[in-house]
């Protein structure tokens, strides 16, 4: 009985130290983070921005209401450099916002206003593209379905479908004429309480790095800038 | 601290509980009736699409579950739950990307086959925890399109790896009742290995309790070309209109449609990447991610406790706005 007791009692022992080491972590990070915003740290001060062409920012709905937040965070992110981001939410929310932010963000500049190919755009505009899950699995819908009509015309009334002339290239011409012109980003960032892209267009996620950044009620610029500065120094093999 | 001092207290409670009454958990193992009990298991909530779609509902599958009363399926498995772990949390449906064998193999200076050798022992180990736990689909990201760029020399090894393998377990899979469907382009792959392929899946076709799919030589964008390829056909042979074409209808083409569960519930990846690589890319809207460090040889029980952990304590919303 005294063994049992004593091995229950180390058990509690080491849930406390799981405990106290949980909190010194999180207490940890907060610091760093302010760390961070501060230039204190060292390594963090030039960013290789470069590399990040492209960046996706996934609000969950919710917290995607909250216009002033996420024109703090596209301020953030042009303070650093980063000018295409790409902002989803599952619900359209923040297309709705988009002439508020557009209002404040006045250097910024529609995707659909850009000719050019935004990852090689010079850096003078911020170019932002809005989002919802209307323009992911239906726009692959949509995508196909343009290519089977074109498909029937050029084979005349009740000619053949070439099924096998559908292929990813295909999709991926057929997918900017229905409206979605965005490329792949090479950095997705979530915010909200769920680990889960939310159903962003999933043609557009091969090889994106995905981080979760946690709630945007408690977003933090250092976090924002480790998060990218962790993405610079990934190598990529993309399967080879 | 006071969320410990309330943990200390009930502690105490117990152990006077305890000396008070006698255990109750041997009666209730004494009666062994059968009983079968259907579980909705969403594994594609409802969806609410505010801003132009109209709202819908996503797929509900059932899936029979059966259980001994007074018997946990996990006493006749031989491996306990964890107490941190609560069996009506588990997912459904555990999708892995087995990343790192050849860094594992390189930090030990030993050549890529090794580390391709390596993979064996979790897998086997996370496919007994799944049957052990109720996780009735494992879907496995074995070898993905982008892979037939490495040498030729790895990838004959990898492919012939895959058949031995197959071949030496088949005992053991209908033994536990293990059904396994491969997706991806098999047209690519040795005859050798198509050939092992088509009979295990004829040969454990009828096994119920868990499914094992193998993503071998699969993409994410290959598997939805190739379901809107299915689609053009079903539009070529009058099986549906053109008009009626929306994303349930490339949805049920998907290679993945080969179980009631196709949308993971859980993707766990290893090696410490952030990305999902081109696995599974329509099927991971509302799917929970967890990222771990360790390599795939060296992911342990340990590890995939850390990661169901992980996703029992996550909120899921599948898009609901709470």
């Amino acid at each position: 009985m005294i063994g049992y007791l004593g091995l229950q009692l180390l058990w509690y022992f080491m849930q406390i130290i799981v405990s106290v080491w949980y909190h010194i972590s999180i207490v940890g990070n907060m610091f760093e983070s302010y760390f961070i915003s501060y230039e204190v740290l060292n390594k963090y001060k030039s960013l290789h921005i470069g590399k990040l062409r492209y960046l996706a920012v996934v609000i969950e709905s919710e917290e995607a209401h909250q216009t002033s937040k996420v024109i703090k965070l596209l301020q953030w992110l042009d303070s650093v450099g980063v000018k295409n981001v790409c902002l989803y939410d599952m619900n359209g929310v923040l297309k709705k916002s988009k002439d508020t932010i557009f209002q404040i963000m006045k250097n910024a500049k529609s995707i659909e206003e850009v000719n050019e190919d935004v990852t090689h755009h010079a850096p003078d505009h911020m170019t932002l593209e809005f989002v919802s899950y209307v323009d992911g699995k239906e726009a692959v819908a949509k995508a196909a379905n343009l290519i089977f009509v074109e498909n029937f015309k050029r084979h005349d009334i009740g000619g053949e479908l070439d099924h096998q002339i559908l292929l990813e290239s295909h999709l991926n011409q057929a997918l900017q004429i229905v409206g979605c012109k965005g490329p792949e980003p090479d950095l997705l960032l979530v915010y909200g309480p769920v680990r889960s892209h939310l159903g962003f267009p999933p043609w557009r996620i091969r090889y994106t790095e995905i981080v979760h950044m946690g709630s945007l009620n408690f977003m933090r610029y250092g976090s924002l800038i480790k998060a990218i500065y962790n993405f610079t120094k990934v190598r990529h093999n993309y399967g080879t | 601290m006071t969320f410990l001092s309330c943990r200390f207290a009930i502690f105490c409670f117990k152990v006077a509980s305890r000396r008070a009454a006698p255990s109750r958990s041997s009666s209730k193992r004494s009666s062994s009736s059968l009983s079968i009990s259907w579980l909705s298991s969403p594994s594609r909530g409802t969806s609410v699409r505010k801003d132009d779609a109209p709202v819908s509902t996503g797929i509900t599958a059932s899936v029979p579950y059966v259980s001994r009363k007074g018997v946990s399926p996990v006493v006749e498995c031989g491996v306990p739950m964890p107490a941190e772990l609560r069996e009506e949390l588990m997912p459904k449906h555990v999708a892995v990307i087995m990343d790192g064998n050849r860094r594992w193999a390189k930090m030990r200076g030993l050549p890529p086959s090794e580390g391709h050798v390596a993979l064996v022992p979790p897998l086997r180990m996370v496919v007994k925890l799944c049957l052990c736990w109720g996780i009735k689909v494992l879907t496995v990201f074995a070898f993905s399109t982008e892979n037939l760029l490495r040498p030729k020399l790895e990838v004959d090894f990898l492919f012939s790896h895959f058949e031995r393998t197959a071949n030496s377990e088949i005992e053991a899979i209908m033994r536990e009742r293990i059904k396994i469907t491969v997706i991806g382009d098999t047209s690519k792959l040795p005859k050798s290995l198509q050939k092992t392929i088509t009979i295990i899946e004829e040969k454990t076709k009828d096994n119920s309790r868990l499914h094992l799919i193998m993503a071998i030589n699969y993409g994410g964008k290959y598997d939805i070309v190739q379901a809107c390829k299915s689609v053009a056909k079903k539009v070529q042979d009058g099986i549906i209109h053109l008009e009626d074409i929306n994303e349930n209808i490339v949805e049920k083409e998907l290679k993945t449609n080969c179980t009631e569960l196709p949308y993971p519930d859980l993707l766990i990846r290893t090696s410490g990447e952030l990305r999902v690589s081109n696995f599974l890319l329509w099927q991971l809207a509302y799917t929970e991610f967890f990222f771990h460090k360790k390599l795939w040889p060296d992911f342990g029980k340990d590890e995939f406790v850390e990661a169901l952990k992980s996703f029992q304590q996550r909120q899921r919303r599948y898009g609901f706005l709470s």
